[in-house]
């Protein structure tokens, strides 16, 4: 089942002076089992938009489909509890959600608000702690005494255990270094080809939308400005200038290459092929 | 916290708003003082008067006093059903079966209400009129005579103006971890004892978290900065009083001698 | 001429394991000095201690050829900056003008000063259109703009910056590290850089690089590159450049120790000419 926006708007504040429409008659249909990139400048409407997948915002106008779900504007949704357990949403600094006295409480938080029993929530946890790298050893320690990127696995283990089949971060990157950032990509690639999760990522970094992503979305002004496959992205680019990306580091290798009349292949993706490639040409003339 | 108008700073051009800050909540101190006077109904005609003045001169709209006035509204209604149930002297104004209601009762919930309603349209007239910050300078300059007998003035103003400078961040913290709650299956609008106290939970203690956190940032940030209490510090925003000012303070202690004067020496 | 001089400096939050042990290190005047390392490796403890935030165990910290101590730290402050990674929590005024002053009420700037000197550096930050603005309406970018500029008036000779760009977006990041670029080449201030931007270590003078609490290597970039092997032991990342340098050196292509794409790209054109 699709998520898709029909004309979505949403205005904040509607009637006051501090009034602020984030959203303009968005329309957008995102493929199921997909990781998909939200990218666009800070308020550029990313997070307005994210949040209606699980009616934490509901549309001003227009309707939003969710897994079956319909949420218009103007109505109360109904099943409101089984869809946020449907969507998982991890907002950016997910560590300051952590509350519990131990990592498995605040794990199996989730999942008992939504009626798992307190065995079956542990056993899921557990689980899910394996899954993002945390051993098994941390389950009785407090989350407060864990390291900054240790605290951000247990939140999102936190979502994950309340096993959504929608995925949905925003900046779940943010503040990590950069081999903790590989590492929170890679969870994400195989928790999405391996357990078949769709995933929406909210991001500004290129190299993560260009190495683990399948779709770009570009926000501007609070509407969809583009929706591409992300090879087709990246391969103008005059339209990452348009846009004021800095396109990811092997991309403007490429540019630079063949600028200088090397012949560079569009299938060239990683580092290895492109120099195979260029040592070829630079032997062989 | 839209439609919450008691004590809120409101951005506008008037007269008052120009007026220094340390002239405003003295001359508002005074005239407090004269509403506590027993000047009786022509003190309180002369009084409302005065005060409806200063909001005029403000560019407040009554609205506005009205819906600061509004959250007082049910203490007034208690107060006046307390006062009818203890007070039974005077004339006998209503018989409800075997309750009654006596003349006095009625007159003095009238002079209490009168008092608090005054007492709000004057402090309207400085918090309305006065930046936050602006006030806790004033606040500062007004406590530092008491400095020699250990009031620390400095920190006290420093203290205030910091947490007026972070209750924005504070609300919008707040309202990003009800959101993260809400979406790991929160609900904190209804369900049983038990669950509502987790959800209030987990809503205050990542906030504790993030307060303290914030509290040891802005610690360094300040101590880099050279801050270290106590120590001596110039100060760049300097207070000035002007005639009006005079006039304002002048005309809030004839305000207190016409209240004395209608009190006891009449 | 050195202008920070650490040596063997220990200390430890919890009294028992240390976040940073037996640590030295200069760094020259007037140089744009990078240090690195992943999270946790204690990058952030050595800056809080030249700054005089923390109070070391063991070791000595000479800024200047004074050391650091309890009786100068008040004005070895005044001659050390630092900008701190959340933008949000190091902004005190009300507003970016009562901001600025800050540092300076704190070091006694007489009153009538001090707007020439808020204005002189809100303008070298390009904040001056922002001078009455709150903090809620700033970005990111512009409060740890507002930062610096604070830091500035204090007329420190060495900046530290600790991951002053990493909770910012790719135009507030950008914002940032033309406003330190600018800093250092026209005023010559010594830029100490907590950083995981690595196109940020590639320009910079010198490299310092954290494990564990320790210094595992000091030199210039092109140095510490040249070691790919131990940095990829201690998870670092590599400049994209150096990355494809290294394939192609498989393939038998050298493009000398180019760690930039321009000097890659350039190395690559004299061997294809040159065929």
């Amino acid at each position: 089942m699709p998520i898709a926006f029909e004309q979505v708007s949403h205005i904040y504040s509607d009637g006051t002076p501090f009034r602020y429409q984030a959203l303009y008659d968005i329309d957008l249909n995102l493929k199921e089992g997909k990781i998909t990139a939200v990218i666009g400048q800070t308020g550029s409407g990313k997070s307005t938009l994210v949040q209606h997948l699980n009616a934490l915002l509901l549309p001003s106008s227009g309707t939003v489909y969710v897994l079956d779900r319909k949420i218009e504007a103007g109505t109360r949704p109904k099943g409101l509890k089984s869809l946020r357990k449907d969507v998982g949403l991890v907002f950016q600094f997910p560590e300051y959600q952590l509350f519990e006295e131990t990592v498995l409480k605040d794990v199996s938080f989730g999942p008992k608000n939504f009626g798992v029993s307190e065995e079956d929530a542990a056993k899921k946890s557990l689980e899910v702690l394996k899954l993002v790298g945390i051993d098994p050893s941390y389950a009785e320690r407090s989350p407060l005494e864990l390291s900054g990127g240790q605290k951000r696995r247990v939140a999102i283990a936190g979502i994950l255990a309340m096993d959504p089949s929608v995925l949905v971060l925003d900046e779940p990157t943010a503040g990590l270094d950069p081999q903790g950032t590989i590492e929170m990509m890679k969870l994400f690639k195989r928790l999405n080809q391996e357990m078949h999760k769709t995933i929406l990522i909210v991001t500004h970094d290129m190299e993560q939308v260009y190495n683990y992503c399948d779709e770009v979305v570009v926000m501007e002004h609070g509407k969809v400005k583009l929706q591409q496959g992300v090879d087709e992205f990246f391969s103008h680019p005059e339209q990452c200038i348009e846009l004021h990306i800095l396109p990811p580091d092997i991309i403007r290798m490429k540019t630079m290459l063949r600028e200088k009349g090397f012949r560079i292949g569009d299938e060239i993706r990683d580092v290895q092929a492109l120099a195979k490639c260029i040592a070829r040409q630079v032997k062989h003339g | 916290m839209g439609n919450f108008t008691l004590g809120r700073y409101m951005p506008l051009d008037s007269p008052v708003h120009k007026m220094d800050p340390r002239a405003k909540i003295g001359a508002m101190l005074i005239v407090m003082i004269a509403v506590f006077f027993p000047s009786g109904w022509t003190g309180y005609g002369i009084l409302f008067v005065i005060a409806a003045g200063m909001i005029l001169l403000s560019r407040l709209s009554f609205k506005f006093i009205w819906k600061s006035m509004k959250p007082m509204m049910f203490m007034m209604l208690f107060l006046m059903v307390i006062n009818c149930f203890v007070i039974k002297t005077g004339t006998l104004v209503l018989t409800l079966g075997s309750f009654t209601i006596y003349s006095d009762a009625l007159l003095q919930t009238a002079y209490i209400v009168v008092r608090l309603l005054l007492m709000i349209m004057i402090t309207t007239c400085l918090t309305a009129t006065t930046k936050p910050l602006d006030m806790t300078l004033g606040i500062e300059d007004l406590l530092s005579p008491f400095r020699k007998i250990g009031v620390p003035a400095h920190e006290i103003a420093m203290l205030i103006s910091i947490a007026l400078r972070f209750i924005p961040d504070l609300i919008e913290e707040t309202q990003k971890i009800m959101k993260a709650q809400e979406s790991r299956g929160v609900d904190l609008k209804e369900g049983k004892m038990m669950e509502r106290i987790m959800a209030i939970l987990s809503l205050i203690v990542p906030l504790f978290v993030s307060a303290f956190q914030r509290a040891d940032d802005l610690a360094n940030a300040m101590e880099a900065r050279g801050y270290a209490p106590g120590e001596t510090r110039t100060r760049y925003k300097v207070l000035k009083m002007h005639r009006r000012d005079y006039i304002l303070l002048l005309g809030a202690a004839c305000v207190l001698a016409c209240m004395i004067w209608l009190s006891y020496f009449r | 001429m050195s202008v920070i001089e650490v040596k063997d400096l220990t200390f430890s939050y919890d009294g028992e394991t240390p976040a940073v042990q037996g640590v030295s290190f200069t760094v020259e005047k007037g140089s744009y000095t990078t240090l690195i390392g992943h999270n946790g490796s204690g990058k952030s403890t050595v800056a809080k201690l030249l700054a005089g935030l923390l109070e070391k165990e063991k070791g000595t910290i000479v800024i200047d050829s004074m050391e650091l101590n309890d009786e100068n730290l008040h004005a070895l402050r005044r001659r050390i900056g630092i900008v701190f990674q959340n933008p949000d929590n190091q902004f005190i005024g009300s507003t970016v003008r009562d901001d600025i002053a800050f540092g300076l009420e704190n070091h006694c700037v007489p009153q009538p000063d001090m707007d020439g000197i808020i204005e002189e550096f809100a303008a070298r930050t390009g904040m001056t259109a922002y001078l009455n603005t709150e903090p809620t309406h700033l970005s990111g970018g512009q409060k740890q703009r507002v930062a610096i500029a604070g830091v500035l008036a204090m007329k420190p000779e060495i900046l530290i910056f600790d991951e002053a760009t990493s909770m910012l977006d790719p135009q507030g990041k950008d914002e940032i590290k033309r406003v330190i670029m600018e800093l250092h080449k026209e005023s010559g201030l010594t830029i100490v850089s907590i950083t995981h931007d690595v196109d940020e270590v590639t320009g910079s003078d010198a490299v310092i690089v954290l494990d564990q609490g320790k210094v595992a290597m000091t030199g210039t970039p092109r140095e510490i590159f040249a070691q790919s092997d131990r940095l990829k032991k201690m998870h670092l990342e590599l400049p994209f450049a150096l990355q494809l340098s290294e394939q192609l050196k498989k393939h038998g292509v050298s493009t000398g120790d180019e760690i930039t794409m321009e000097g890659v790209v350039e190395a690559l054109c004299r061997l294809h000419l040159n065929r």
